[in-house]
Protein backbone atom coordinates (compact mmCIF):
# COMPACT_ATOMS: atom_id res chain seq x y z
CA UNK A 1 0.00 0.00 0.00
CA UNK A 2 1.14 3.71 -0.96
CA UNK A 3 2.13 5.28 2.39
CA UNK A 4 2.50 8.93 2.29
CA UNK A 5 3.19 9.82 5.97
CA UNK A 6 1.99 13.41 6.91
CA UNK A 7 3.51 14.83 10.42
CA UNK A 8 1.15 13.33 13.15
CA UNK A 9 2.27 16.45 15.70
CA UNK A 10 1.03 19.00 12.61
CA UNK A 11 -1.89 16.68 11.63
CA UNK A 12 -2.98 16.85 15.66
CA UNK A 13 -2.34 20.34 15.44
CA UNK A 14 -4.31 20.95 12.37
CA UNK A 15 -7.55 19.05 13.97
CA UNK A 16 -7.02 21.10 16.99
CA UNK A 17 -7.59 24.61 15.16
CA UNK A 18 -10.25 23.06 13.32
CA UNK A 19 -12.16 22.21 16.01
CA UNK A 20 -10.96 25.45 18.78
CA UNK A 21 -11.32 28.03 16.17
CA UNK A 22 -14.50 26.70 13.95
CA UNK A 23 -16.86 28.83 11.96
CA UNK A 24 -17.24 32.02 13.38
CA UNK A 25 -15.28 32.04 16.28
CA UNK A 26 -11.92 33.31 14.62
CA UNK A 27 -13.91 35.99 12.70
CA UNK A 28 -16.01 36.80 15.92
CA UNK A 29 -12.67 37.24 17.95
CA UNK A 30 -11.20 39.07 15.31
CA UNK A 31 -13.55 41.51 15.10
CA UNK A 32 -14.02 42.28 18.76
CA UNK A 33 -10.28 42.70 19.01
CA UNK A 34 -9.88 45.19 16.66
CA UNK A 35 -13.22 47.61 17.29
CA UNK A 36 -11.81 47.33 20.77
CA UNK A 37 -8.32 48.18 19.65
CA UNK A 38 -9.04 50.99 17.48
CA UNK A 39 -11.91 52.35 19.84
CA UNK A 40 -9.45 52.41 22.59
CA UNK A 41 -6.23 53.52 21.47
CA UNK A 42 -8.37 56.69 19.94
CA UNK A 43 -9.54 57.75 23.01
CA UNK A 44 -6.49 56.42 25.02
CA UNK A 45 -4.29 58.98 22.98
CA UNK A 46 -5.98 62.12 24.58
CA UNK A 47 -5.78 60.29 27.81
CA UNK A 48 -2.34 59.09 28.11
CA UNK A 49 -1.12 62.68 27.08
CA UNK A 50 -2.97 64.00 29.38
CA UNK A 51 -1.78 61.53 31.90
CA UNK A 52 1.78 61.27 31.34
CA UNK A 53 2.73 64.74 29.76
CA UNK A 54 6.30 64.41 30.97
CA UNK A 55 8.24 61.74 28.70
CA UNK A 56 7.33 59.78 25.45
CA UNK A 57 7.84 56.63 27.78
CA UNK A 58 5.29 56.97 30.13
CA UNK A 59 3.26 58.06 27.63
CA UNK A 60 3.40 55.27 25.55
CA UNK A 61 3.28 52.85 28.36
CA UNK A 62 -0.24 54.59 29.08
CA UNK A 63 -1.18 54.25 25.84
CA UNK A 64 -0.63 51.00 25.50
CA UNK A 65 -2.07 50.27 29.03
CA UNK A 66 -5.92 52.12 27.93
CA UNK A 67 -5.42 50.06 24.72
CA UNK A 68 -4.70 46.94 25.74
CA UNK A 69 -7.34 47.05 28.55
CA UNK A 70 -11.06 45.34 26.66
CA UNK A 71 -8.77 43.53 24.29
CA UNK A 72 -6.88 41.79 27.32
CA UNK A 73 -9.94 40.81 28.47
CA UNK A 74 -11.10 39.38 25.14
CA UNK A 75 -8.19 37.51 24.64
CA UNK A 76 -8.61 35.91 28.37
CA UNK A 77 -12.02 34.84 27.28
CA UNK A 78 -10.65 32.97 24.16
CA UNK A 79 -7.56 31.57 26.09
CA UNK A 80 -10.23 30.49 29.05
CA UNK A 81 -12.60 29.04 26.29
CA UNK A 82 -9.89 27.00 24.42
CA UNK A 83 -7.30 26.30 27.05
CA UNK A 84 -9.30 25.96 30.08
CA UNK A 85 -12.97 24.59 29.22
CA UNK A 86 -11.52 23.05 25.52
CA UNK A 87 -8.81 20.69 27.30
CA UNK A 88 -10.90 20.22 30.63
CA UNK A 89 -13.80 19.25 27.97
CA UNK A 90 -11.31 16.81 25.95
CA UNK A 91 -11.07 14.83 29.78
CA UNK A 92 -15.12 15.26 30.10
CA UNK A 93 -16.00 13.99 27.13
CA UNK A 94 -13.21 11.67 26.58
CA UNK A 95 -11.73 12.76 22.94
CA UNK A 96 -8.41 12.60 24.88
CA UNK A 97 -8.09 9.15 24.56
CA UNK A 98 -8.83 9.23 20.65
CA UNK A 99 -5.13 11.38 20.63
CA UNK A 100 -3.40 9.29 22.94
CA UNK A 101 -4.22 6.45 20.06
CA UNK A 102 -1.57 7.88 17.34
CA UNK A 103 1.57 7.37 17.34
CA UNK A 104 2.86 11.26 19.44
CA UNK A 105 4.57 11.03 22.82
CA UNK A 106 2.13 12.98 25.34
CA UNK A 107 3.96 15.80 25.67
CA UNK A 108 3.74 16.85 21.93
CA UNK A 109 -0.60 16.07 21.91
CA UNK A 110 -0.19 18.99 25.22
CA UNK A 111 2.10 21.22 22.90
CA UNK A 112 -0.10 20.89 19.78
CA UNK A 113 -3.17 21.57 22.19
CA UNK A 114 -1.75 24.48 23.61
CA UNK A 115 -0.11 26.21 20.60
CA UNK A 116 -4.09 25.75 18.95
CA UNK A 117 -5.22 26.81 22.16
CA UNK A 118 -3.29 29.53 23.07
CA UNK A 119 -0.11 29.92 20.33
CA UNK A 120 -3.21 31.44 18.02
CA UNK A 121 -5.13 33.54 20.07
CA UNK A 122 -1.57 35.52 21.41
CA UNK A 123 -0.59 35.68 18.00
CA UNK A 124 -4.19 37.30 17.01
CA UNK A 125 -3.92 39.38 19.73
CA UNK A 126 -0.48 40.39 19.55
CA UNK A 127 -0.76 41.11 15.61
CA UNK A 128 -4.16 43.17 15.88
CA UNK A 129 -2.55 45.73 18.88
CA UNK A 130 0.94 45.94 17.34
CA UNK A 131 -1.29 47.05 13.76
CA UNK A 132 -3.04 49.51 15.63
CA UNK A 133 -0.70 50.55 17.09
CA UNK A 134 1.51 51.08 13.83
CA UNK A 135 -0.61 52.98 12.28
CA UNK A 136 -2.12 55.42 14.72
CA UNK A 137 1.45 56.54 16.62
CA UNK A 138 4.21 55.24 14.53
CA UNK A 139 6.88 57.52 15.22
CA UNK A 140 6.03 57.47 19.16
CA UNK A 141 6.02 53.59 18.74
CA UNK A 142 9.08 53.34 16.96
CA UNK A 143 11.39 55.33 19.56
CA UNK A 144 9.52 53.24 22.31
CA UNK A 145 10.03 50.02 21.40
CA UNK A 146 11.23 48.55 24.27
CA UNK A 147 8.72 50.54 26.48
CA UNK A 148 5.95 49.07 24.54
CA UNK A 149 7.29 45.51 24.28
CA UNK A 150 8.08 45.30 28.21
CA UNK A 151 4.07 46.79 28.42
CA UNK A 152 3.27 43.91 26.60
CA UNK A 153 5.27 41.51 28.22
CA UNK A 154 4.36 42.38 32.22
CA UNK A 155 1.01 42.64 31.24
CA UNK A 156 0.54 39.01 29.51
CA UNK A 157 2.98 37.29 32.69
CA UNK A 158 -0.37 37.11 34.76
CA UNK A 159 -2.68 35.82 32.27
CA UNK A 160 -0.14 33.11 31.17
CA UNK A 161 0.37 32.13 34.77
CA UNK A 162 -3.13 31.60 35.26
CA UNK A 163 -3.78 29.68 32.02
CA UNK A 164 -0.77 27.27 33.27
CA UNK A 165 -2.62 27.14 36.45
CA UNK A 166 -5.83 26.73 35.50
CA UNK A 167 -4.80 24.24 32.93
CA UNK A 168 -3.46 22.02 35.55
CA UNK A 169 -6.97 22.42 37.26
CA UNK A 170 -8.69 21.66 34.70
CA UNK A 171 -6.58 18.42 33.84
CA UNK A 172 -7.08 17.26 37.85
CA UNK A 173 -10.74 17.96 37.83
CA UNK A 174 -11.85 16.96 34.15
CA UNK A 175 -14.49 19.80 34.05
CA UNK A 176 -14.63 22.18 31.55
CA UNK A 177 -17.47 24.12 33.06
CA UNK A 178 -15.86 24.43 36.50
CA UNK A 179 -12.56 25.43 35.57
CA UNK A 180 -13.73 28.48 33.44
CA UNK A 181 -15.54 29.59 36.06
CA UNK A 182 -12.90 29.34 38.12
CA UNK A 183 -10.25 31.14 36.31
CA UNK A 184 -12.48 34.04 35.69
CA UNK A 185 -13.34 34.44 39.72
CA UNK A 186 -8.99 34.26 39.76
CA UNK A 187 -8.95 36.59 37.34
CA UNK A 188 -11.23 39.04 39.20
CA UNK A 189 -9.38 38.20 42.63
CA UNK A 190 -6.35 39.63 41.53
CA UNK A 191 -7.89 42.59 40.65
CA UNK A 192 -9.52 43.19 44.33
CA UNK A 193 -6.15 42.00 45.47
CA UNK A 194 -4.28 44.14 44.24
CA UNK A 195 -6.98 46.94 45.10
CA UNK A 196 -6.90 45.74 48.14
CA UNK A 197 -2.70 45.42 49.16
CA UNK A 198 -2.92 49.26 47.58
CA UNK A 199 -5.22 50.69 49.86
CA UNK A 200 -2.80 48.86 52.33
CA UNK A 201 0.27 49.96 51.42
CA UNK A 202 -0.36 53.44 51.11
CA UNK A 203 -1.79 53.10 54.70
CA UNK A 204 1.11 51.48 56.11
CA UNK A 205 3.25 52.97 54.70
CA UNK A 206 4.98 49.65 53.51
CA UNK A 207 4.88 48.57 49.79
CA UNK A 208 6.13 45.00 50.47
CA UNK A 209 2.83 43.34 49.77
CA UNK A 210 2.22 45.55 46.33
CA UNK A 211 6.36 44.21 45.64
CA UNK A 212 5.03 40.78 46.18
CA UNK A 213 2.19 41.17 43.85
CA UNK A 214 4.27 42.43 41.07
CA UNK A 215 6.15 39.07 41.46
CA UNK A 216 2.46 37.57 40.05
CA UNK A 217 1.54 40.64 38.14
CA UNK A 218 4.69 42.21 36.76
CA UNK A 219 2.74 45.08 35.57
CA UNK A 220 2.02 46.73 38.78
CA UNK A 221 6.10 47.28 39.16
CA UNK A 222 5.88 48.82 35.53
CA UNK A 223 3.06 51.23 36.55
CA UNK A 224 4.97 52.23 39.87
CA UNK A 225 8.05 52.92 37.42
CA UNK A 226 5.98 55.35 35.45
CA UNK A 227 3.77 56.73 38.64
CA UNK A 228 5.06 56.23 41.63
CA UNK A 229 3.14 55.12 44.54
CA UNK A 230 2.88 58.17 47.43
CA UNK A 231 2.04 57.77 50.84
CA UNK A 232 -1.35 59.27 52.12
CA UNK A 233 0.45 62.02 53.95
CA UNK A 234 3.51 64.20 53.14
CA UNK A 235 3.41 63.12 49.34
CA UNK A 236 6.78 60.80 50.34
CA UNK A 237 7.22 58.14 47.51
CA UNK A 238 6.68 55.17 48.77
CA UNK A 239 7.70 52.68 46.16
CA UNK A 240 9.26 53.58 42.27
CA UNK A 241 10.96 50.71 41.10
CA UNK A 242 13.63 51.82 38.91
CA UNK A 243 13.25 50.32 34.63
CA UNK A 244 15.94 47.28 35.91
CA UNK A 245 13.85 46.39 39.25
CA UNK A 246 10.66 46.38 36.35
CA UNK A 247 12.23 43.57 34.51
CA UNK A 248 13.91 41.30 37.29
CA UNK A 249 10.27 41.42 38.62
CA UNK A 250 9.18 40.34 34.60
CA UNK A 251 11.82 38.11 34.56
CA UNK A 252 10.50 36.34 38.16
CA UNK A 253 7.03 36.33 36.57
CA UNK A 254 8.06 34.40 33.74
CA UNK A 255 9.75 32.59 35.72
CA UNK A 256 6.57 31.08 37.64
CA UNK A 257 4.86 31.09 33.99
CA UNK A 258 7.75 28.16 32.87
CA UNK A 259 7.48 26.88 36.10
CA UNK A 260 3.78 26.57 36.10
CA UNK A 261 3.64 25.41 32.56
CA UNK A 262 6.30 22.59 33.24
CA UNK A 263 4.19 21.48 36.36
CA UNK A 264 1.24 21.01 33.53
CA UNK A 265 3.84 18.94 31.48
CA UNK A 266 5.36 16.59 33.65
CA UNK A 267 1.77 15.85 35.34
CA UNK A 268 -0.03 15.77 31.89
CA UNK A 269 3.20 13.39 30.53
CA UNK A 270 4.30 11.23 33.41
CA UNK A 271 1.10 11.74 35.97
CA UNK A 272 -2.03 11.96 34.65
CA UNK A 273 -4.35 8.37 33.96
CA UNK A 274 -6.90 9.12 31.57
CA UNK B 1 4.09 -18.36 20.19
CA UNK B 2 4.82 -14.35 20.37
CA UNK B 3 3.15 -12.86 23.39
CA UNK B 4 1.68 -9.53 22.11
CA UNK B 5 0.18 -8.94 25.43
CA UNK B 6 1.99 -10.01 28.99
CA UNK B 7 0.70 -7.91 31.83
CA UNK B 8 2.07 -9.37 35.08
CA UNK B 9 0.63 -9.40 38.71
CA UNK B 10 -1.14 -5.42 37.92
CA UNK B 11 -2.20 -3.43 40.56
CA UNK B 12 -4.81 -0.31 40.31
CA UNK B 13 -6.57 1.21 43.15
CA UNK B 14 -9.30 4.40 42.68
CA UNK B 15 -9.21 5.20 46.27
CA UNK B 16 -9.76 2.83 48.21
CA UNK B 17 -11.81 0.78 45.40
CA UNK B 18 -9.39 -2.02 43.87
CA UNK B 19 -10.24 -1.63 40.13
CA UNK B 20 -7.37 -4.39 39.36
CA UNK B 21 -5.96 -6.77 42.10
CA UNK B 22 -2.89 -8.99 41.16
CA UNK B 23 -4.09 -9.46 37.53
CA UNK B 24 -2.13 -11.11 35.26
CA UNK B 25 -2.72 -12.38 31.48
CA UNK B 26 -1.06 -12.91 28.10
CA UNK B 27 -2.43 -12.61 24.33
CA UNK B 28 -0.47 -14.80 22.30
CA UNK B 29 -0.07 -13.67 18.72
CA UNK B 30 -3.21 -14.35 16.50
CA UNK B 31 -5.46 -15.21 19.26
CA UNK B 32 -8.84 -13.86 19.59
CA UNK B 33 -8.94 -13.18 23.15
CA UNK B 34 -12.51 -12.31 25.09
CA UNK B 35 -12.18 -10.58 28.34
CA UNK B 36 -15.42 -10.81 29.90
CA UNK B 37 -16.26 -10.76 33.77
CA UNK B 38 -18.95 -8.79 35.40
CA UNK B 39 -19.54 -5.00 35.58
CA UNK B 40 -17.22 -3.99 37.82
CA UNK B 41 -14.81 -6.30 37.25
CA UNK B 42 -11.83 -4.08 36.42
CA UNK B 43 -12.27 -4.84 32.28
CA UNK B 44 -12.06 -1.11 31.30
CA UNK B 45 -9.33 -0.58 33.57
CA UNK B 46 -7.42 -3.24 32.60
CA UNK B 47 -7.87 -2.30 28.79
CA UNK B 48 -6.61 1.16 30.26
CA UNK B 49 -3.57 0.26 31.33
CA UNK B 50 -2.48 -2.05 28.32
CA UNK B 51 -3.12 0.83 26.45
CA UNK B 52 -0.85 3.40 28.39
CA UNK B 53 -4.04 4.94 29.09
CA UNK B 54 -3.58 4.35 32.86
CA UNK B 55 -0.15 3.72 35.07
CA UNK B 56 -0.35 0.69 37.26
CA UNK B 57 0.17 1.11 41.15
CA UNK B 58 2.15 -2.00 41.08
CA UNK B 59 3.14 -4.66 38.55
CA UNK B 60 4.24 -4.94 34.61
CA UNK B 61 2.84 -4.54 31.27
CA UNK B 62 4.28 -5.15 27.81
CA UNK B 63 2.51 -5.11 24.34
CA UNK B 64 4.78 -5.97 21.98
CA UNK B 65 7.61 -5.92 24.02
CA UNK B 66 7.56 -2.29 25.26
CA UNK B 67 5.77 -0.82 28.27
CA UNK B 68 2.66 0.80 26.62
CA UNK B 69 3.05 4.12 28.63
CA UNK B 70 3.85 7.38 26.62
CA UNK B 71 5.45 4.60 23.94
CA UNK B 72 3.80 6.13 20.89
CA UNK B 73 5.55 3.63 18.33
CA UNK B 74 3.34 0.60 19.70
CA UNK B 75 0.18 2.54 18.94
CA UNK B 76 1.40 2.11 15.02
CA UNK B 77 0.37 -1.45 15.95
CA UNK B 78 -2.47 -1.32 17.72
CA UNK B 79 -6.10 -0.36 16.85
CA UNK B 80 -8.52 0.79 19.90
CA UNK B 81 -12.20 0.48 19.71
CA UNK B 82 -13.40 2.09 23.01
CA UNK B 83 -17.06 1.45 24.80
CA UNK B 84 -18.19 5.27 24.18
CA UNK B 85 -16.73 6.13 20.90
CA UNK B 86 -14.96 9.84 21.22
CA UNK B 87 -13.85 12.06 18.33
CA UNK B 88 -13.70 15.93 17.60
CA UNK B 89 -17.49 16.49 16.93
CA UNK B 90 -16.71 19.38 14.71
CA UNK B 91 -15.11 16.95 11.32
CA UNK B 92 -16.58 15.58 8.77
CA UNK B 93 -16.73 11.90 8.76
CA UNK B 94 -14.25 11.18 5.72
CA UNK B 95 -11.95 13.96 6.43
CA UNK B 96 -11.33 12.99 10.05
CA UNK B 97 -10.15 9.16 8.56
CA UNK B 98 -7.95 11.06 6.10
CA UNK B 99 -6.54 12.88 8.91
CA UNK B 100 -6.06 9.68 10.57
CA UNK B 101 -4.42 7.69 7.25
CA UNK B 102 -1.99 10.89 7.31
CA UNK B 103 -0.98 10.56 10.51
CA UNK B 104 -0.50 6.41 10.83
CA UNK B 105 1.05 6.75 7.26
CA UNK B 106 -1.15 5.36 4.73
CA UNK B 107 -2.96 5.99 1.64
CA UNK B 108 -5.53 8.35 2.25
CA UNK B 109 -8.07 6.01 -0.12
CA UNK B 110 -7.87 3.91 3.11
CA UNK B 111 -10.49 6.01 4.54
CA UNK B 112 -13.02 4.79 1.94
CA UNK B 113 -12.40 1.69 2.40
CA UNK B 114 -12.61 1.32 5.86
CA UNK B 115 -16.18 2.78 5.51
CA UNK B 116 -17.00 0.22 3.27
CA UNK B 117 -15.51 -2.31 5.26
CA UNK B 118 -18.01 -1.46 8.04
CA UNK B 119 -20.84 -0.22 6.08
CA UNK B 120 -21.12 3.36 6.77
CA UNK B 121 -21.72 5.63 3.60
CA UNK B 122 -22.56 8.95 5.76
CA UNK B 123 -18.92 10.74 4.50
CA UNK B 124 -19.83 13.92 4.51
CA UNK B 125 -21.81 14.26 7.56
CA UNK B 126 -20.34 16.02 10.65
CA UNK B 127 -18.99 13.53 13.40
CA UNK B 128 -21.50 15.40 15.48
CA UNK B 129 -24.49 14.20 13.59
CA UNK B 130 -23.69 10.55 13.46
CA UNK B 131 -25.85 8.56 15.52
CA UNK B 132 -25.03 6.18 18.66
CA UNK B 133 -24.62 3.19 16.12
CA UNK B 134 -22.78 4.61 13.15
CA UNK B 135 -20.54 6.60 15.60
CA UNK B 136 -19.51 2.94 17.10
CA UNK B 137 -19.52 1.72 12.95
CA UNK B 138 -17.18 4.95 12.54
CA UNK B 139 -15.31 4.31 15.68
CA UNK B 140 -14.51 0.94 13.96
CA UNK B 141 -13.35 2.26 10.89
CA UNK B 142 -11.27 4.48 13.10
CA UNK B 143 -9.33 1.87 14.37
CA UNK B 144 -8.60 -0.46 11.64
CA UNK B 145 -7.51 2.41 9.29
CA UNK B 146 -3.74 1.54 9.77
CA UNK B 147 -4.27 -2.12 9.59
CA UNK B 148 -2.82 -2.76 13.34
CA UNK B 149 -1.91 -6.17 14.46
CA UNK B 150 -3.61 -5.95 17.20
CA UNK B 151 -7.07 -4.60 17.92
CA UNK B 152 -8.06 -3.90 21.58
CA UNK B 153 -11.90 -3.40 21.79
CA UNK B 154 -13.69 -2.72 24.98
CA UNK B 155 -17.51 -3.59 24.40
CA UNK B 156 -17.70 -2.71 20.43
CA UNK B 157 -21.03 -4.25 19.63
CA UNK B 158 -22.28 -1.81 22.08
CA UNK B 159 -25.10 0.52 19.97
CA UNK B 160 -24.64 -1.28 17.30
CA UNK B 161 -28.45 -3.25 15.82
CA UNK B 162 -28.80 -6.73 15.61
CA UNK B 163 -27.51 -6.63 11.55
CA UNK B 164 -24.75 -4.33 12.58
CA UNK B 165 -23.45 -6.56 15.81
CA UNK B 166 -23.15 -9.54 13.14
CA UNK B 167 -21.63 -7.89 10.90
CA UNK B 168 -18.93 -6.94 12.87
CA UNK B 169 -18.23 -10.55 13.79
CA UNK B 170 -17.90 -11.42 10.42
CA UNK B 171 -15.25 -9.18 10.30
CA UNK B 172 -13.58 -10.02 13.86
CA UNK B 173 -13.13 -13.58 11.71
CA UNK B 174 -12.37 -12.41 8.47
CA UNK B 175 -9.68 -9.73 9.80
CA UNK B 176 -8.01 -12.55 12.03
CA UNK B 177 -8.14 -15.84 9.55
CA UNK B 178 -6.91 -13.53 6.28
CA UNK B 179 -4.62 -10.67 7.80
CA UNK B 180 -3.96 -12.60 11.28
CA UNK B 181 -5.09 -9.65 12.95
CA UNK B 182 -5.05 -10.65 17.32
CA UNK B 183 -7.97 -9.64 19.53
CA UNK B 184 -8.34 -8.89 22.78
CA UNK B 185 -12.22 -7.92 23.10
CA UNK B 186 -14.09 -6.80 26.20
CA UNK B 187 -17.75 -7.45 25.91
CA UNK B 188 -20.77 -8.83 28.61
CA UNK B 189 -22.41 -10.26 25.42
CA UNK B 190 -21.46 -13.96 25.95
CA UNK B 191 -22.91 -15.92 23.18
CA UNK B 192 -21.39 -13.33 20.53
CA UNK B 193 -18.08 -13.23 21.86
CA UNK B 194 -18.18 -17.29 21.85
CA UNK B 195 -18.85 -17.03 17.84
CA UNK B 196 -15.46 -15.36 17.61
CA UNK B 197 -13.44 -16.06 20.52
CA UNK B 198 -10.49 -19.09 20.56
CA UNK B 199 -9.60 -18.17 24.21
CA UNK B 200 -10.75 -16.20 27.06
CA UNK B 201 -9.71 -14.29 30.67
CA UNK B 202 -12.77 -14.61 33.07
CA UNK B 203 -11.95 -11.97 35.41
CA UNK B 204 -13.51 -10.55 38.19
CA UNK B 205 -12.85 -8.65 41.24
CA UNK B 206 -9.93 -7.40 39.47
CA UNK B 207 -8.23 -10.75 39.04
CA UNK B 208 -8.22 -13.62 36.28
CA UNK B 209 -9.83 -16.28 37.79
CA UNK B 210 -9.21 -18.47 34.62
CA UNK B 211 -8.15 -18.21 31.47
CA UNK B 212 -6.56 -19.75 28.21
CA UNK B 213 -8.16 -21.75 24.91
CA UNK B 214 -12.07 -22.09 25.67
CA UNK B 215 -11.60 -26.00 24.70
CA UNK B 216 -9.10 -26.28 27.29
CA UNK B 217 -11.10 -24.25 29.66
CA UNK B 218 -14.54 -26.27 29.13
CA UNK B 219 -12.89 -29.08 29.96
CA UNK B 220 -10.93 -27.72 32.73
CA UNK B 221 -14.45 -26.85 34.31
CA UNK B 222 -15.95 -30.12 33.18
CA UNK B 223 -18.67 -27.34 32.25
CA UNK B 224 -21.13 -29.44 30.49
CA UNK B 225 -24.60 -28.90 30.36
CA UNK B 226 -27.53 -31.33 31.27
CA UNK B 227 -30.92 -30.52 28.23
CA UNK B 228 -34.12 -31.59 30.26
CA UNK B 229 -36.86 -31.38 27.84
CA UNK B 230 -40.36 -31.53 30.09
CA UNK B 231 -43.75 -30.43 29.82
CA UNK B 232 -43.32 -28.43 33.31
CA UNK B 233 -40.14 -26.67 32.95
CA UNK B 234 -40.89 -24.01 36.00
CA UNK B 235 -42.24 -26.43 38.39
CA UNK B 236 -39.27 -29.03 37.10
CA UNK B 237 -36.91 -25.88 37.54
CA UNK B 238 -38.18 -25.50 41.44
CA UNK B 239 -37.51 -28.74 42.26
CA UNK B 240 -33.97 -28.83 40.70
CA UNK B 241 -32.96 -26.03 42.32
CA UNK B 242 -33.39 -28.31 45.79
CA UNK B 243 -30.79 -30.13 45.11
CA UNK B 244 -27.09 -29.01 45.82
CA UNK B 245 -24.87 -30.07 43.33
CA UNK B 246 -26.98 -27.81 40.80
CA UNK B 247 -25.12 -24.85 39.87
CA UNK B 248 -26.92 -22.90 37.55
CA UNK B 249 -30.16 -23.44 35.72
CA UNK B 250 -31.91 -21.61 33.30
CA UNK B 251 -35.36 -22.04 31.70
CA UNK B 252 -37.03 -21.58 28.39
CA UNK B 253 -40.33 -22.92 27.12
CA UNK B 254 -39.81 -26.38 26.23
CA UNK B 255 -37.48 -27.26 29.11
CA UNK B 256 -34.36 -27.08 31.94
CA UNK B 257 -30.68 -26.22 31.10
CA UNK B 258 -28.63 -27.00 34.09
CA UNK B 259 -24.87 -26.92 35.17
CA UNK B 260 -24.25 -29.92 37.80
CA UNK B 261 -21.21 -29.57 40.00
CA UNK B 262 -17.84 -31.91 38.48
CA UNK B 263 -18.28 -35.47 38.59
CA UNK B 264 -21.96 -35.29 39.75
CA UNK B 265 -23.73 -34.72 36.19
CA UNK B 266 -24.95 -38.61 36.37
CA UNK B 267 -26.64 -37.83 39.45
CA UNK B 268 -29.09 -36.03 37.16
CA UNK B 269 -30.61 -39.25 35.65
CA UNK B 270 -31.89 -40.60 38.74
CA UNK B 271 -33.19 -37.71 40.59
CA UNK B 272 -35.28 -36.38 36.90
CA UNK B 273 -37.30 -39.41 37.02
CA UNK B 274 -38.29 -38.71 40.66
CA UNK B 275 -39.08 -35.19 40.37
CA UNK B 276 -41.36 -35.82 37.12
CA UNK B 277 -43.15 -38.18 39.44
CA UNK B 278 -43.46 -35.82 42.26
CA UNK B 279 -44.93 -32.80 40.04
CA UNK B 280 -46.29 -35.10 37.67
CA UNK B 281 -44.46 -34.00 34.76
CA UNK B 282 -43.75 -36.07 31.59
CA UNK B 283 -39.72 -35.87 30.59
CA UNK B 284 -39.19 -35.75 26.82
CA UNK B 285 -35.71 -36.33 26.69
CA UNK B 286 -32.61 -35.64 29.25
CA UNK B 287 -29.09 -34.94 27.11
CA UNK B 288 -25.85 -33.93 28.16
CA UNK B 289 -23.71 -31.47 25.73
CA UNK B 290 -20.89 -28.82 25.93
CA UNK B 291 -21.84 -25.58 27.94
CA UNK B 292 -22.06 -22.03 26.43
CA UNK B 293 -19.41 -19.35 27.22
CA UNK B 294 -21.91 -18.24 30.16
CA UNK B 295 -22.48 -21.08 31.64
CA UNK B 296 -18.65 -21.60 31.72
CA UNK B 297 -18.15 -18.66 33.31
CA UNK B 298 -20.97 -18.78 35.99
CA UNK B 299 -19.35 -22.23 36.89
CA UNK B 300 -15.67 -20.83 36.90
CA UNK B 301 -17.00 -17.77 39.10
CA UNK B 302 -19.69 -19.93 41.50
CA UNK B 303 -16.12 -22.15 41.98
CA UNK B 304 -14.11 -19.55 42.63
CA UNK B 305 -16.64 -18.28 45.41
CA UNK B 306 -17.03 -21.57 46.88
CA UNK B 307 -13.30 -21.83 47.53
CA UNK B 308 -13.15 -18.37 49.52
Amino acid sequence: MERRRGNPFLEILAASIHEDFRFPILEVFAFLYAISTFAFLGLGGGIASMLSPQSGEAYIHQLVSIQMGIPLFIFLILIFKNVVYGFGSEFEKGTIQTLLSYPLKRHMVLTAKLLSALGVSLLMFLGIQFFALFIMAPQTVFANLATVIVSYLASLSYPLFLTAILLIVAMKIRKGGLALVLGIVLYFALSVASGILTALSITTGNPLPLKALSVLNPSLALQYHFNPLGSLVGGEILWNPSFNEVLAYIGGGYCLVIAAFLIAYYYFSRRLNI
Amino acid sequence: MTKLIVAENIYKSYGKVKAVNGLSLEVNEGAVMGLIGPNGAGKTTTIKIILGLLRPDKGKVSVFGEDPWDNPKIRELIGVIYEKAYFPSHHKVLDYLRRACRIFGVSESRAREVLELVGLDAYDREIKGLSAGMLQKFAIAHALIHNPKLVIADEPASNLDPEARSNLLDLILKLHKEEDVTFLISSHILPELSRVCDSVAIINEGRVLASGPLTELFERYSAKVIRITTDKPEAFANELRMLSYVEKISIDSRGVSLVAAEGMESNIYEDAPKIAKNINAAILGIELGTASLEQLYYKVVREKEMKK
